[in-house]
């Protein structure tokens, strides 16, 4: 690369960090930037706000600006809850409308090759819920890659003696996809239709 | 299924060639180095998306070109229809006339082939790895299904020997029983697959040599029952299960997984006794041709029309006997055939008015 300016240069490799941002988009971005400061002073203040207001809802983990998040403190049925592997596939089932529960967002999903070991997910602090005594269903909505079936049989595992009834999202979500990819009449149709494990 | 037309551009050595290949027989001559193997690859390419070579995307493109393309014009039951294959660092890009495919099962068949190459004589002495694989191979050019059951198998797998590698071995008994649950399900589909096969296979391989023997595919396996079936599913993961609790102090001391279909084998055997061990030079060669016979009549039998065979070098090594009884049971098959070799004199053309010959010299095909 042509070394044009430190800051420029700096403001580059932060961009490049991003996922799917490669060299040239990196310094499309930032020379967008350079030349419309409005567009830039805006965005950085943005990211500023982000940082500070934005964190995950202590009780089910999904991004929220007020702890615990809308759906924990609203008056959704507290009796079921859809445990998912990230944010964005609780967004994936909010959208189909199809689950009128709360979630539990793990943060991914077990994977010994990458390194996510049990302690790495929200697992016990779902346990800890369920424990509660007010859970009735558990509905494991992970995805169908090699990863996410693994987290809901290791799961599945930990949740039975619980004696609580656990269901699986149905298939019709093509296997090994993520959730967050698939449309949502396929999603609706995999939450209506879960089976019970 | 025939080949119409080729179109190849930066492929390994190939700068650009343009070829309308004859139904029947397709001869690729010129010494070695020079480009043959590398067209036969191209085709395989089509039909697979894999390298027979199993080389790596770069491999594949011409030093200093930023992707390679090999296009086809494949009939198809008079269906004409059009592969193009994009190969970049990243991956490799399919259409199918001209629409972008995104699902492998929509790919798979529009251009079904089967190989023969000098590995595959070398498999019968080698190591069980390559025998996997030839088996692998052959039951993923008949059954979609089979190359995503392999690859959730395999992941499954990296996954349990990482786990066994760790002093945290959290949620280990999860993945043993992922991996008996897709194990077993790969190893029925094997056993399913080999005894199609074999059913075949001695009717082919008298053809070959000449005498009527019994020759078998036998898959080993400490899953087998005494009585050599698999039984269903369910019960090989049981006794898949029951070996992995058995093993269970090894693996933690050797931190990998010693049971399942990625440590099985598969014999090859006339009447009764192994071809690895007590086999000639000739009844390990008619063996592995009466078994690529069969695996062409198998697809045959399934797709309703032959698949296309590709012939890697393969006539140097048999003598002119064998050869001339193979080349028989390709005449009559109505099969669109392609063989590299280093001489026409390697090959019995005699009674075969159908065929082109295409010279290779530095990357350029001529017709
Ligand atoms: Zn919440």
């Amino acid at each position: 690369m042509i070394y044009l300016s430190k800051s420029l240069t700096k403001l580059i490799g932060e961009l490049k960090k991003l996922p799917g941002v490669g060299e040239k988009t990196a310094l499309r971005l930032a020379l967008h930037l350079l030349k419309s400061p409005a567009n830039g002073t805006a965005l950085a203040e943005s990211l500023r706000e982000v940082q500070n207001s934005v964190r995950f809802c202590s009780t089910c983990y999904a991004i929220t600006e007020d702890d615990p998040c809308y759906i924990c403190s609203g008056s959704r049925d507290a009796t079921a809850i859809c445990v998912v592997e990230e944010p964005q596939d609780l967004m994936a089932i909010e959208r189909s409308g199809a689950f009128k529960g709360r979630y539990h967002v793990l943060h991914g999903a077990l994977s010994p090759l990458n390194g996510v070991m049990p302690g790495n997910l929200r697992i016990n602090q779902l346990l800890e819920r369920l424990r509660g005594g007010m859970v009735k269903e558990v509905l494991l909505a992970t995805n169908f890659s090699v990863e996410g079936e693994a987290t809901a049989l290791y799961l599945t595992k930990l949740i039975k003696p619980l004696g609580i009834k656990l269901t699986r999202l149905a298939y019709g979500i093509p296997l090994g996809s993520d959730l967050e990819y698939v449309d949502t009449a396929t999603v609706q149709k995999a939450v209506e239709g879960r089976n019970i494990l | 299924m025939k080949l119409k037309k080729i179109y190849i551009c930066s492929f390994r050595n190939i700068e650009k060639a343009e070829i309308y290949p004859d139904d029947k027989f397709n001869l690729i001559v010129g010494n070695n180095a020079q480009g043959k193997t590398n067209f036969l690859e191209s085709i395989y390419l089509l039909g697979t998306m894999k390298s027979f070579r199993l080389a790596r995307n770069p491999e594949l493109i011409k030093y200093g070109n930023p992707f390679a393309i090999v296009r086809g014009l494949v009939d198809n039951e008079e269906v004409l229809q059009e592969i193009s294959l994009s190969i970049e660092n990243a991956g490799k890009k399919v259409r199918i006339n001209g629409k972008p495919v995104t699902q492998i099962a929509d790919f798979f068949g529009c251009l079904s082939m089967v190989v023969f190459s000098p590995e595959d004589l070398a498999m019968v002495r080698g190591l069980p790895d390559l025998r996997r694989k030839y088996l692998d191979r052959a039951i993923f050019s008949s059954d979609i299904s089979y190359l995503s059951l392999h690859q959730e198998f395999h992941r499954i797998l990296k996954n349990r020997n990482n786990l066994l590698k760790r002093e945290d071995r959290n949620g280990l008994d999860t993945w043993t029983e992922r991996l008996a649950e897709t194990g077993a399900r790969l190893v029925v589909k094997r056993v399913s697959y080999i005894q199609k096969i074999t059913k075949l296979l001695t009717d082919f391989y008298a053809i070959i040599s000449g005498h009527h023997e019994q020759a078998e595919v036998i898959y080993r396996s400490e899953v087998m029952k005494k009585d050599g079936t698999a039984g269903s599913a369910e019960e090989v993961r049981l006794s898949m299960l029951e070996l992995l609790h058995k093993n269970a102090s090894d693996e933690n001391r050797r931190g990998l997984t010693l049971t399942g279909p990625h440590r099985d084998d598969i014999n090859f055997s006339i009447n009764g006794k192994s071809l690895k061990f007590h086999g000639s030079q000739g009844e390990q060669r008619s063996f592995i041709l009466a078994l690529k016979m069969a695996e062409i009549e198998y697809i045959k039998k399934l797709n309703g029309n032959p698949p296309i065979l590709l012939l890697d070098d393969m006539t140097s090594e048999l003598d002119m006997d064998r050869n001339n009884n193979f080349m028989e049971f390709l005449k009559i098959k109505d099969m669109q055939v392609f063989i590299t070799t280093t001489s026409l004199d390697n090959i019995t053309l005699s009674g075969i008015q159908n065929y082109k010959v295409f010279p290779v010299r530095g990357g350029t095909i001529l017709q």
